[in-house]
């Protein structure tokens, strides 16, 4: 009888391996059933202040201020779309970067370090499941949204896909960057909530970027997802883009792959100096 | 002839092992705090960052020619946003930190697996809940203090009121917001799930009590709910006491209701870990997570 043991990986030990991490991450998300949904109703009460914020700079419920920036007086439905992809950004941050911090505290990170799985299997692993459960809770948050809020979207939805692609694997490239950071620092939280946060801030996830200060607006449009918050509204709200779409599509596939190269080889190096220093198992 | 000697052993407790306690606690605490060098980044940035999300959503929704702030104008009576939120959303931050850091002590050594060890060494248990406060509390003031600054600097914000009010209101917000924390930390021990319970009081904070606006805005049995959270009140006094020339009078009757609310939430903070400590312990689920 031939066997296959791990230490000859395969493709399908690799899927093997994939799969036990996301039903591992599943089991342990859902073992706390009030975690999870509080999940979907968090990011809606984030943007309550901005709600009765929007309000009082309104006049009869039209934002006439916001629509010279944006060219819709509708902020709110601009806004839940922002925090849909948001809590994209969010799960790919946490899932990776939070997701090695865990590991580290709970004594398991150098034992699955030792395992023959690629490394970055494991990290695309721990944020499978944050994704699923975000591609859940977004449904939820514009159902209950458009409920409380109004969510009027009368662009088109399958267009409105193509800019996510690659956003979200550009983000992905950096999401491994930033998990061989805190790999070597040993901290998550300060670094995945201030780093998230940012990003959030400056890719203008609640208003448009246009409206930034003069001096931060070079930062806003270094950021791929500055292009894909803007492309995803202008095709599904009919905002004003600040490019041409099509130019807005090509520079999230440029960045895609310039984000999954430097990602990559920020974490093999990062990871390689970590094994060197002996602080895997560290926290 | 009969001696008798007298060992003080850790388990005959008395004042000064409990003071002991207490202060191991807190050297714990501090060493814990200092050794991830990431909170000074965390000091510096939080009180730029997260105003500021709110801030750039009012410079857009003023608009390019200021009708937007025309309409906010009219509708608040407020001439200006920026030290109105900046303010808001730092005693939001206060009250979220307090809950993640002093609410999340217990709940961090049951998930190190220290919890119930600690639990079994004959000393005043109250000592891990207070202990882990101290130190937060000296990072929070640090932090306002650099809120401050940074909003003065940055923000342009014009601090007219007085520092002593200020500091008052600080101090009189004190035991709500960490009692507050206390009976946050005792529930999670035993229901365990901490960051639903953290989101729910903070969302709760954050919707009702008026981070961003004036309670005005709001519908009246949400103006009704804010009356009860001890938050409304502080943000109130702080806006009043650093950012207007009204004086004691214009925060006596919120000094009052904090304080109410302060001795309220302490008893409720320290009877609630009494109850939890002592249900975990029948349940036998102290050390669980």
């Amino acid at each position: 009888m031939q066997t296959q043991p791990l230490s000859h990986p395969t493709v399908l030990s690799h899927l093997r391996a994939l799969y036990a991490l996301i039903r591992k991450d599943w089991k342990q998300y859902w073992r706390y059933p009030l975690n999870a949904v509080s999940s979907i109703f968090q990011p809606l009460i984030w943007i309550v202040p901005v709600y009765f914020m929007g309000l009082a700079f309104s006049e009869n419920g039209k934002a006439l201020g916001f629509s010279q920036y944006s060219g819709t007086t509708d902020f709110m439905s601009f806004i839940l779309l922002g925090t849909v992809l948001e809590s994209f950004i969010n799960a790919v941050f946490w899932g990776m970067g939070y997701a090695l911090k865990n590991d580290m505290d709970s004594g398991v990170m150098e034992s699955n370090w030792l395992t023959p799985i690629p490394r970055l299997l494991i990290l695309v692993g721990h944020s499978v499941t944050n994704l699923i459960v975000t591609a859940l809770t977004s449904l939820g948050m514009l159902f209950f949204g458009g409920l409380i809020f109004g969510f009027h979207a009368s662009g088109d939805v399958f267009k409105a896909f193509l800019p996510i692609i690659p956003m979200m694997l550009g983000l992905y490239g950096f999401g491994f960057a930033f998990a061989a950071v805190v790999m070597l620092l040993r901290e998550a939280n300060t670094l995945v909530d201030v780093s998230s946060f940012l990003v959030q801030i400056f890719s203008g996830s609640n208003f448009p970027v246009n409206a930034l200060p003069r001096f931060l607006l070079p930062v806003a449009l270094a950021l791929p997802l500055t292009y894909g918050l803007d492309a995803l509204r202008a095709y599904l709200i009919g905002t004003n883009p600040i490019l041409p779409l099509h130019w807005e599509m090509l520079l999230l596939v440029v960045f895609m792959f310039v984000m999954l190269w430097i990602g990559t080889a920020t974490f093999r190096s990062l990871e390689r100096r970590v094994r060197t220093l002996g602080t895997l198992g560290q926290h | 002839m009969k001696s008798e000697l007298s060992v003080n052993s850790l388990g005959t407790r008395g004042f000064l092992a409990d003071a002991y306690a207490l202060w191991a606690v807190v050297r714990r605490e501090w060493i814990i705090f200092v050794r991830y060098p990431s909170w000074i980044i965390a000091l510096f940035i939080w009180p730029v960052i997260f105003p500021m999300g709110y801030i750039l959503t009012a410079r857009a929704l003023s608009g390019v020619d200021g009708s937007g702030l025309t309409a906010f104008q009219n509708t608040t009576g407020l001439n200006e946003y920026t030290g109105y939120i900046a303010v808001g959303t730092m005693i939001w931050m206060w009250q979220n930190i307090v809950l993640w850091a002093v609410g999340y002590s217990l709940r961090n050594e049951q998930l190190r697996g220290t919890l119930e060890s600690n639990w079994l060494s004959p000393t005043w248990r109250f000592a891990y809940l207070l202990g882990s406060s101290f130190p937060q509390l000296v990072s929070m003031f640090m932090l306002m203090l650099v809120s401050g600054l940074e909003y003065a600097l940055l923000f342009r914000v014009q601090f007219e009121g007085s520092l002593w009010l200020t500091l008052l209101v600080i101090f009189a917000a004190i035991p709500s917001v960490y009692g507050l924390g206390f009976a946050f930390a005792s529930v999670v021990i035993t229901v365990k799930e901490a960051n639903a319970f953290v989101f729910l009081v903070r969302g709760i904070v954050m919707v009702f009590c008026g981070i961003t606006y004036p309670l005005a805005m709001l519908p009246g049995w949400m103006q009704s709910v804010a009356q009860w959270l001890p938050q409304t009140y502080i943000i109130h006094a702080m806006r009043t006491a650093a950012l207007s020339t009204e004086g004691l009078s214009g925060i006596a009757f919120d000094l009052k209701m904090m304080t109410l609310f302060g001795v309220f939430w302490l008893a409720i903070g320290y009877w609630l870990f009494a109850t939890m400590e002592r249900r975990a312990r029948q349940t036998g689920a102290i050390g669980q997570y």
